[in-house]
C-alpha cells in the first residue's frame, strides 16, 4: 500500500469535549470519522474523579452517607437510598414501615426530577430550547418539597441508616398530592410539544439502536434496556423498600432507538405519579428509625444491594471487616456502564447523532467518574 | 463471616463440571456465592452464561488484603434475567498474578477490568486495552490498595500538573 | 390525505408553538427577583452555621463536648476548651468552622447534645477571600452580615 498522502487520508479524528456543552459535564469523546460517518470512538473519562470509594474506606458508615449524594447529583435521593439499604442489609435491620413509605415518596419524586432534567437537556441538545425552561420549572416544585422535608435541595442527605433522620413535615401529603395533580397536565404539555413534532421524530427515530441482546452484553440497564423490549425493573424483579405493595406498570417499547427511550421515560414519569398517589394515601404511623445504635458496626461479611435508580441499576457492594468503617465499598454506577455502550451505538451513524445518543443514555458525569 | 452452605441444582451442576476447582459454595445474608480457584473463573463464567442463563455481568471488582498471601480478592457479580437470580463468583489471586480477562465472555468487563487495573494494579491477561480508565496515564501507584494513605497519594502528579499541595 | 394536509399545514409544529404561546401568560412568570426580594427558604434549610447563645444570660450554650467535631465527615470543626477551676467544668474558648469545606450535611447539628450548633436559614456565605470562609466563634455567634443592596 502506498504512503497515504494528505489527499487520500479518509479518516478524520475529531475531539469532542471535555468542555462541550452537550456532553453533560466533562466527558471527552474522540471520534474517528469518515466524512460524516462515525467509524470509531474512544471515551476519555475521569475528569471528575474524586475517589469516592477511597473516601468510603476512611469514613465511618454514618459519615459516608452525604458523599453518595455527590455521585449522581441529579438523583441524590436514589443514591442515598441504595447506600442505606446496603448497610441495613449488612446490619440485618429493616427500616420501619413509615420510613419505607416516605423513602418511596421521595425516591419517586426524585425519579421524576431526574427524568425532567434529562428531558430538558436532551431536548436542548437536539435543538428544542423551550422544554428546558418548562421542565426545570416543574423540577423546582419537587426541589421545594425536598427543601421543606430535609433542608437541602440537591445534595439532600435525606435518609439515615435504619430509616429517616427527619420526621415528615406538616403538609407533605398535601404538597405531593398537589404536585401529582400539577405534573400530569405538564407531561401532556411536553408530549404536545415533542411527541409528534416532526423535527423531534426525524432526529430520534432509528438513531442509536441498541438491541436487547446488546444491552445484556454491555450490562446496560434502566430505560435503555426497557426501550429494547425487556420488561425488567428492579422495583418489580427484586422489590425493596416495600415496592411490592404498589400497583404500577413497567413501561416498555420495542424500537430500541432514541425515540423509544424518550417514550419509555415519559411513560415512566406517569407511573411514578401513580406510585406517589398510592404512597401518600397511606403513610403509616410509627417510628421512623430502626434500632441501629449510635455506632454502626456491621458484622464482617459482604453484601451487594442494588436499586433501580432513574438511570439504571445502582448497586453498592460493601465488604465489612467488623469495624466502624467499610473495608471496601464499591459502587456499581449505571452511568459508567451504560456509557460503555456508546461506542456500539454511534458506530456507523452520523456525527450529528452523537449528541443525541449521549443525551439519550442519560449519563451524569459525577457518577461516571465518582 | 458466618456463611451457610448453599445447595441446589445449580451448585450440583457446577460442582459436577468443575469438581475441586470450586472451593466453596455458600450464602450469606441470602446472597449466594462461589469461591473458586483463579484458573477456573473464566470457564465458570462461560458455563454459567451458556448453561445457566447468567447473561448479565453486573459488576466486577476487587479488594486488597495486604497481610494475606493471596493479596487480592476478585468479585464477579452475575445476574440472570431468566431466573431473576443474582450470584457472586469470588477468587483470590496473588499480587503478581495476571488473571485472564472476562471480555470474551461479557463485554461489560472491558471498562470494569480497566478500572480494577487503575485502582488496584491487577493486569488482566488478554485484555484488548489495558490502560487506566479514570486516573491520568502518568499517575503513580494504585489508590485503592490498602497501604497508601489518603495524604501521600501521588503528590508528585498533583504538584507537577496542578501546582498545588495535595491533601488537606 | 389527512396526513398530507397535516404535513402541509405544519400542524405538529403549530401545536408546539401554541404551547409556547400559552406559557406567555403573565401568570406563568416564575422568576425570583433576588437580591431585590430575598427568597423565603424552608424552615429546615441547612445554611450558615450558628452557635446559639442563651438569650437569658448571653452565654454560649455550647458545652465544649467536641461531639460535632467528631461527627463531621470533613473534620472541619475545631473546638478548644479550658477547664474552669471554680466550677470544674470545661468552658469553650475558641470554635472554628471552615465553611469552605463544609457540605452542609447536617451531621454536626444532629450530634450536638444541647442544640448549640445549628444550621440556619442564612444562605449568603460568599466572601472575597478564602480566609473569610473560616468562621471563628464571634462570627458563628453573630451570624454573617452580607452587604445589603439598594435598588
Ligand atoms: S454540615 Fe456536615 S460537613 Fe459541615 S460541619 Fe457539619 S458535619 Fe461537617
Ligand atoms: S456538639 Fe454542640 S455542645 Fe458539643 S462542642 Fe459541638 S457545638 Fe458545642
Amino acid at each position: 500500500m502506498p504512503e497515504p498522502t494528505f489527499l487520500d487520508s479518509t479518516e478524520l479524528v475529531l475531539n469532542m469535549g471535555p468542555q462541550h456543552p452537550s456532553t453533560h459535564g466533562v466527558l471527552r469523546v474522540i471520534l474517528k470519522l469518515d466524512g460524516e460517518k462515525v467509524i470509531g470512538t474512544e471515551c476519555v473519562i475521569g475528569y471528575l474523579h474524586r475517589g469516592v470509594e477511597k473516601i468510603a474506606e476512611n469514613r465511618t458508615y454514618t459519615m459516608f452517607a452525604p458523599y453518595v449524594d455527590r455521585m449522581d447529583y441529579i438523583a441524590a435521593i436514589s443514591n442515598g437510598l441504595g447506600y442505606c439499604l446496603a448497610v441495613e442489609k449488612l446490619l440485618k435491620v429493616e427500616a420501619p414501615p413509615r420510613a419505607q413509605v416516605v423513602r418511596v415518596i421521595l425516591t419517586e419524586l426524585n425519579r421524576i426530577a431526574s427524568h425532567l432534567f434529562w428531558l430538558g437537556t436532551h431536548a436542548l441538545d437536539i435543538g428544542a430550547i423551550t422544554p428546558l425552561f418548562y421542565t426545570l420549572r416543574e423540577r423546582e416544585e419537587i426541589l421545594k418539597i425536598f427543601e421543606d422535608y430535609c433542608g437541602a435541595r440537591l445534595t439532600t442527605h435525606a435518609f439515615r441508616i435504619g430509616g429517616l433522620q427527619y420526621e415528615v413535615h406538616d403538609g407533605l401529603e398535601r404538597q405531593v398530592k398537589d404536585f401529582c395533580d400539577y405534573i400530569v397536565p405538564k407531561i401532556d404539555e411536553y408530549e404536545e410539544l415533542l411527541t409528534n413534532n416532526r423535527i423531534w421524530v426525524e432526529r430520534l427515530k432509528g438513531v442509536g439502536i441498541l438491541t436487547a441482546d446488546e444491552c445484556k452484553q454491555f450490562g446496560v440497564t434502566g430505560p435503555v434496556l426497557r426501550a429494547a423490549g425487556v420488561q425488567w425493573d428492579l422495583r418489580k424483579a427484586q422489590p425493596y423498600s416495600g415496592y411490592e405493595k404498589y400497583d404500577f406498570d413497567v413501561p416498555i417499547a420495542h424500537g430500541a432507538d432514541t425515540y423509544d427511550r424518550y417514550v419509555v421515560r415519559m411513560l415512566e414519569m406517569r407511573q411514578c405519579v401513580r406510585i406517589l398517589r398510592q404512597a401518600v394515601e397511606g403513610i403509616p404511623e410509627g417510628p421512623i428509625l430502626a434500632k441501629v445504635g449510635k455506632v454502626i458496626k456491621p458484622a464482617a461479611g459482604e453484601a451487594y444491594v442494588s436499586i433501580e435508580a432513574p438511570k439504571g441499576e445502582l448497586g453498592y457492594f460493601i465488604v465489612s471487616d467488623g469495624s466502624t468503617q467499610p473495608y471496601r465499598l464499591r459502587v456499581r454506577p449505571p452511568s459508567l456502564i451504560n456509557l460503555q455502550a456508546l461506542d456500539r451505538m454511534v458506530r456507523g451513524g452520523l456525527v450529528a447523532d452523537v449528541v443525541a445518543i449521549i443525551g439519550t443514555l442519560d449519563i451524569v458525569l459525577g457518577e461516571v467518574d465518582r | 463471616m458466618a456463611a451457610t452452605p448453599w445447595e441446589g441444582e445449580l451448585v450440583n451442576d457446577v460442582k459436577r463440571q468443575f469438581g475441586a476447582q470450586i472451593l466453596e459454595a455458600s450464602s450469606y445474608l441470602d446472597q449466594n456465592f462461589f469461591v473458586v480457584a483463579p484458573e477456573a473463573v473464566i470457564s465458570l463464567l462461560e458455563f454459567l452464561r451458556l448453561e445457566a442463563d447468567f447473561d448479565y455481568l453486573v459488576d466486577l471488582t476487587a479488594a486488597h488484603y495486604p497481610d494475606r498471601e493471596n493479596q487480592f480478592d476478585l468479585f464477579y457479580i452475575l445476574y440472570s434475567f431468566a431466573r431473576n437470580e443474582r450470584i457472586r463468583v469470588k477468587t483470590s489471586i496473588a499480587e503478581t498474578a495476571t488473571p485472564s480477562t472476562a471480555v470474551g465472555v461479557h463485554l461489560t468487563a472491558d471498562w470494569l477490568e480497566r478500572e480494577v487495573f487503575d485502582m488496584f494494579g491487577i493486569r488482566f491477561d488478554g485484555h484488548p486495552n489495558m490502560t487506566r480508565l479514570l486516573l491520568p496515564e502518568d499517575w503513580q501507584g494504585y489508590p485503592l490498595r490498602k497501604q497508601k494513605t489518603l495524604i501521600d497519594m501521588d503528590n508528585r502528579w498533583v504538584q507537577e500538573n496542578l501546582g498545588i499541595e495535595s491533601g488537606q | 390525505m389527512k396526513k398530507f394536509l397535516r404535513t402541509i399545514f405544519l400542524v405538529d409544529l403549530l401545536q408546539g408553538l401554541w404551547v409556547t404561546f400559552r406559557n406567555q401568560h403573565p401568570k406563568h412568570i416564575y422568576t425570583e427577583q433576588y437580591p431585590a426580594e430575598r427568597p423565603k427558604v424552608a424552615e429546615r434549610y441547612r445554611g450558615a452555621p450558628r452557635l446559639n447563645i442563651n438569650p437569658d444570660n448571653g452565654e454560649t450554650l455550647c458545652i465544649a463536648c467536641n461531639l460535632c467535631a467528631l461527627a463531621c465527615p470533613e473534620n472541619l470543626i475545631v473546638v478548644t476548651s479550658e477547664r474552669n477551676e471554680q466550677t470544674r467544668r470545661k468552658e469553650l474558648t475558641e470554635f472554628t468552622y471552615d465553611t469552605s469545606r463544609c457540605m452542609f450535611c447536617g451531621l454536626c447539628e444532629d450530634a450536638c447534645p444541647v442544640d448549640a450548633l445549628e444550621l440556619t436559614q442564612d444562605f449568603e456565605l460568599a466572601t472575597y477571600t478564602r480566609d473569610g470562609l473560616i468562621w471563628d466563634r464571634q462570627l458563628l455567634e453573630e451570624g454573617p452580615k452580607p452587604t445589603p443592596y439598594r435598588f
